[in-house]
C-alpha cells in the first residue's frame, strides 16, 4: 500500500471519529480538575456545610440563587455554591457527550463509557448532597474519594475518542502489513501498568482518611495511615521510571510522555504533601535538620497555605487519570501490536 | 468506506488479531477490592455523644492509692455528665457554683457555638468551631491525645490537669482570658499550634470559652475522682448513698457528695476567676544597652540564675539533659514509673496515653519563643518559669543577694537572651 492511500485512509477514519465527542470530552476534562480543586479549597475551608440545603441554596433554585450574595456574601458560602454550580455545569456536558455518543459513536464500550461517566456524574452529585443532607463526614470522605474516579473517567474518554487514538490504529495496520515493525509489550507491562492506578487510588484514599479523620480516631490508627501514606507515595515514584522505561521500548511517544509526566507529577505530590503536612502540622521533626523550619509558623486558613493543601488533593486525580489514560494505552498498544 | 470495527472492544482489535488481555477483566474486581478496603477503612460518622473519660489519670489514682478506681470513675462520668453535658450539647454548671463571678466565666451560647458539628450560615457565623480548628490535635475532652497528637513535638496540650504554659501569671496560676486569646492569636510558633489571626473575635472568644469550659470539666474530673477514693469511700462497692457520685447527677443537693464536688468545683472555678489578680506585675525596662547585656551574660552563665545549666553556653541548647514533662511525669516518674519502661508505661499507653518523650531546653540562638517573643513575656518567663516543665523561675527581691534576682538583673537576662538572637540584625 502506498503512502497516498495510508492518507486517504486516515482522513477517511478522522472523519468517521466523532471531534465533537472528543471535544466534549476534553471539555470536561478542563472542567472536572478545576471542580476538584474546589471541592477540595471547600473542604480545607471546611466549608461543606456552608449551604444546609439540598439540591437548592438557601431556599433558592440551585441557578436563580442570588448572584450578588453569591458572590459578596462570605467566602464559604461562595465557594461552596460555587462547587455546586461547577458540578451542574459538568453535569451538562455529561449528558452531551452521552447524546453525541450515541448519535456518532460506533464503539459501543465508548457509549457506553460516556453513560458510566453521566452516571458517575450524577451519583457524585447526589454523595455530594448526602453529604450536606445528613451532615456527614464520612459521606463526605467517600464524596472526596469518588471525585477523582470521575476525572479518571472522563480523562479516559477524551484519550479514547483523540485523533492519536485512531492515528496509531493506522500505524498498527501499516505494521501488520509490514510497513514497519512494532514492539508488543508483555503482559507484565500490563500488570505492572495497572499497579500505578491502584497505588494511586489507595493514595486518595488515605489522603481522604486524614483530611476527614474522625475525632475518636485513635492517635496509633491515624500515624500508621501516615506512615503507610509516606510509604506507598515513595513506593509509587521509585515505580513510575520503571514503567517510563518499559513502555518507552515501544517507540510510541502517545505512551512514553504520560509516563514521563507520571514521574513529575508524583515527585511534585510528594514535595506538595510534605508541603500540606507543614502547613498543618507544623515543621515535622525528621526535618529538624533544615535550618530554616525552626520557629514555622502554622496559620490557620491561611490562602498560600490552602492552596498547597488543595492542590495536594488536586495532583491526586491528576496521578489517578495519568496512571488510568497509561494503563488504557498500554492495553490499546498491546492490541495494536498483536500480529495479524 | 467505514472501518473495520470491533464493536465489543474501545480497543479496536484489527480482525484477527487476539483477544484483549485478561486483565482489563480485573479491574473491576480491583477496583471493587480497593472501595472494600477504603469501606473499613472509613468506619462510621457517629456523632461523639460523650466526653471520652480520663482513664490515665484514673489508672494514675489507683497506682498512687493502691485503690480500685473502676466504679468511682464509672459514677465520676455519669455526674460529669449531669453537670457538663455532652460534646453535642454542653452545659455550665451554674446552679453548683456560689461564686456570681464563676456563673459568668463562660457564656453557655459560646460553649454551643464551639461545640456539636461544623457548619456556618450566611452571615459567615461559624458553629463547631473547636470541632473545627482544634479537635484533631486536642481531642474532644481537650485532653491532648487527638488523632493527631502522636505525630506532634511537642504533644499538644491537655487541658485537663489545668496547667498551662504560656501565660502572664504566676507559675501555678490559671492563664487569664487574655493569655488563651494571645495563644489563639499568634500561635506558638515550632509547634504545630496554629495562630488563628483570620478568625472573627467572636469566633475566639468562643473558643477561648470552650477551652476554659474543658479545663474546668477535666480538672473538675480528676479532682472528684480523687475525693470519690480519698473522701468519699469509693472502693469495689460504692459508699453510702450519702456519698454516692450518683447523687450528682441526681442533683440531690443535701447529699454530702454533692458537698464536696460543689467544693471542688468553687476551688477550680475561683482559681480561674482569680487569674487577672495573679497576673505578675513587669517593672518599667532598663536600658537595653551593651553593659546590661554584659551583665546579663554573667547572670545567665553565673550561679544564681544558672540558665547554663539547661540551656548551655551562650544559650546554644547543646546541654543533654533527661527530664520530662509534668503531664509525662504524672503516670511515670509521679507514680515510681520509668519512662523509658516499656512494659511499665504499657498499660497507661493502652488507657490512651501518649508515648513518654524527653523535653529538651531551648536553643534560644535561633530567636524562636514559643510563648512570645516581646521584653515583657520574658521577663516574666524567667520570673515565673514555665509551668509543666523542667524551667524553673526565679524568685525577685528588692535587694541584690547570692540567691535571688532583682528586677534590673532579670531585665539584664532580658536583654541578654535577645541579643543571642542571629537571625537579629
Amino acid at each position: 500500500m502506498s503512502e497516498n492511500e495510508f492518507s486517504e485512509t486516515n482522513h477517511s477514519l478522522a472523519a468517521e471519529r466523532s471531534p465533537l465527542l472528543h471535544r466534549l470530552a476534553v471539555l470536561s476534562v478542563c472542567l472536572v480538575w478545576p471542580l476538584i480543586w474546589v471541592g477540595g479549597l471547600v473542604t480545607t475551608y471546611d466549608a461543606g456545610m456552608a449551604v444546609p440545603d439540598w439540591p437548592g441554596t438557601y431556599g433558592y433554585n440551585l441557578f436563580l440563587y442570588p448572584l450578588s450574595t453569591w458572590l459578596y456574601g462570605p467566602f464559604d458560602l461562595f465557594i461552596e455554591h460555587g462547587h455546586r454550580l461547577l458540578g451542574a455545569v459538568v453535569g451538562f456536558v455529561a449528558i452531551a457527550m452521552v447524546i453525541a455518543a450515541i448519535r456518532r459513536e460506533d464503539r459501543r464500550p465508548v457509549v457506553w463509557l460516556t453513560v458510566g461517566i453521566l452516571v458517575a456524574v450524577i451519583s457524585q452529585g447526589a454523595l455530594g448532597g448526602v453529604r450536606v443532607l445528613l451532615s456527614d463526614r464520612t459521606t463526605a470522605m467517600i464524596h472526596g474519594c469518588f471525585g477523582p474516579v470521575v476525572f479518571a473517567l472522563c480523562c479516559i474518554a477524551a484519550s479514547v475518542t483523540s485523533r492519536r487514538w485512531w492515528d496509531r490504529k493506522l500505524t498498527a495496520k501499516r505494521a501488520a502489513q509490514g510497513a514497519e515493525s512494532v514492539k508488543p509489550l508483555g503482559r507484565w507491562v500490563v500488570a505492572l501498568a495497572s499497579v500505578p492506578v491502584l497505588l494511586s487510588y489507595l493514595q486518595l484514599v488515605l489522603g481522604a482518611q486524614l483530611r476527614h479523620v474522625q475525632p475518636l480516631t485513635t492517635p496509633g490508627t491515624f500515624t500508621l495511615i501516615v506512615a503507610v501514606h509516606i510509604v506507598t507515595a515513595f513506593g509509587l515514584w521509585l515505580l513510575t521510571p520503571v514503567l517510563f522505561v518499559l513502555v518507552r521500548r515501544c517507540g510510541d511517544l502517545t505512551l512514553s510522555r504520560p509516563a514521563g509526566w507520571l514521574i513529575w507529577f508524583v515527585g511534585c505530590q510528594i514535595l506538595l504533601g510534605t508541603g500540606t503536612w507543614i502547613v498543618t502540622y507544623g515543621w515535622p521533626s525528621v526535618l529538624e535538620f533544615l535550618p530554616f523550619g525552626e520557629g514555622f509558623l502554622v496559620r490557620s486558613k491561611g490562602f498560600v497555605d490552602s492552596i498547597i493543601v488543595t492542590a495536594h488533593v488536586a495532583v491526586g486525580s491528576l496521578i489517578l487519570a495519568t496512571a488510568a489514560v497509561i494503563l488504557v494505552q498500554v492495553l490499546r498498544q498491546r492490541t495494536l501490536a498483536t500480529p495479524v | 468506506m467505514r472501518p473495520t470495527l470491533c464493536k465489543t472492544s474501545i480497543f479496536s482489535v484489527p480482525p484477527g488479531s487476539a483477544p484483549v488481555f485478561v486483565p482489563v477483566r480485573l479491574v473491576p474486581i480491583l477496583w471493587a477490592g480497593v472501595l472494600s478496603a477504603a469501606a473499613l477503612l472509613c468506619g462510621c460518622d457517629a456523632p461523639v455523644e460523650h466526653y471520652p473519660p480520663n482513664r490515665v489519670y484514673s489508672l494514675v489514682v489507683s497506682a498512687k492509692l493502691d485503690a480500685p478506681t473502676e466504679l468511682a470513675a464509672e459514677d465520676t462520668t455519669a455526674a460529669l455528665e449531669a453537670w457538663f453535658g455532652t460534646p453535642i450539647e454542653p452545659r455550665w454548671p451554674a446552679d453548683q457554683m456560689s461564686r456570681d463571678a464563676a456563673k459568668s466565666l463562660v457564656r453557655l451560647e459560646n460553649l454551643q457555638r464551639a461545640a456539636g458539628p461544623v457548619y456556618s450560615d450566611q452571615d459567615n457565623r461559624h458553629f463547631g468551631l473547636f470541632n473545627e480548628h482544634c479537635v484533631t490535635c486536642h481531642g474532644v475532652s481537650g485532653g491532648g491525645n487527638g488523632p493527631a497528637s502522636l505525630l506532634q513535638n511537642p504533644y499538644p496540650r491537655d487541658f485537663r490537669p489545668g496547667v498551662y504554659k504560656w501565660k502572664s501569671t504566676q507559675r501555678g496560676a490559671k492563664p487569664t482570658r487574655q493569655d488563651l486569646m494571645t495563644i489563639l492569636r499568634h500561635g506558638a510558633p515550632g509547634t504545630a499550634m496554629p495562630s488563628f489571626q483570620r478568625l472573627s473575635d467572636e469566633d475566639l472568644e468562643a473558643l477561648v470559652d470552650y477551652v476554659i469550659y474543658l479545663s474546668v470539666r477535666g480538672e473538675f474530673e480528676r479532682r472528684l475522682l480523687t475525693e470519690a477514693v480519698v473522701e468519699l469511700g469509693y472502693e469495689e462497692s460504692r459508699p453510702d448513698d450519702d456519698a454516692s457520685l450518683l447523687t450528682l447527677a441526681n442533683f440531690d443537693q443535701d447529699a454530702f457528695a454533692m458537698e464536696v464536688a460543689r467544693d471542688t468545683l468553687d476551688r477550680i472555678t475561683g482559681q480561674w476567676v482569680d487569674a487577672p489578680q495573679d497576673v505578675i506585675a513587669v517593672p518599667e525596662e532598663t536600658p537595653d544597652d551593651a553593659d546590661s547585656i554584659a551583665r546579663g551574660n554573667e547572670l545567665f552563665h553565673g550561679p544564681i540564675a544558672n540558665c547554663v545549666g539547661c540551656h548551655g553556653k551562650q544559650g546554644g541548647g547543646e546541654i543533654v539533659t533527661f527530664d520530662f514533662d509534668d503531664w509525662t511525669k504524672e503516670f511515670t516518674e509521679g507514680i515510681a514509673v520509668t519512662p523509658t519502661d516499656r512494659e511499665a508505661v504499657r498499660p497507661f499507653r493502652k488507657a490512651g496515653a501518649l508515648r513518654p518523650r524527653q523535653i529538651r531546653p531551648r536553643k534560644l540562638t535561633d530567636g524562636v519563643y514559643r510563648g512570645g517573643g516581646d521584653p515583657e513575656t520574658l521577663y516574666r518567663r524567667i520570673v515565673a518559669g514555665i509551668a509543666g516543665t523542667p524551667m524553673a523561675g526565679r524568685s525577685v527581691s528588692d535587694q541584690p543577694s547570692d540567691k535571688e534576682l532583682t528586677s534590673d538583673q532579670v531585665w539584664d537576662i532580658v536583654h541578654y537572651v535577645r541579643s543571642l538572637d542571629e537571625a537579629k540584625p
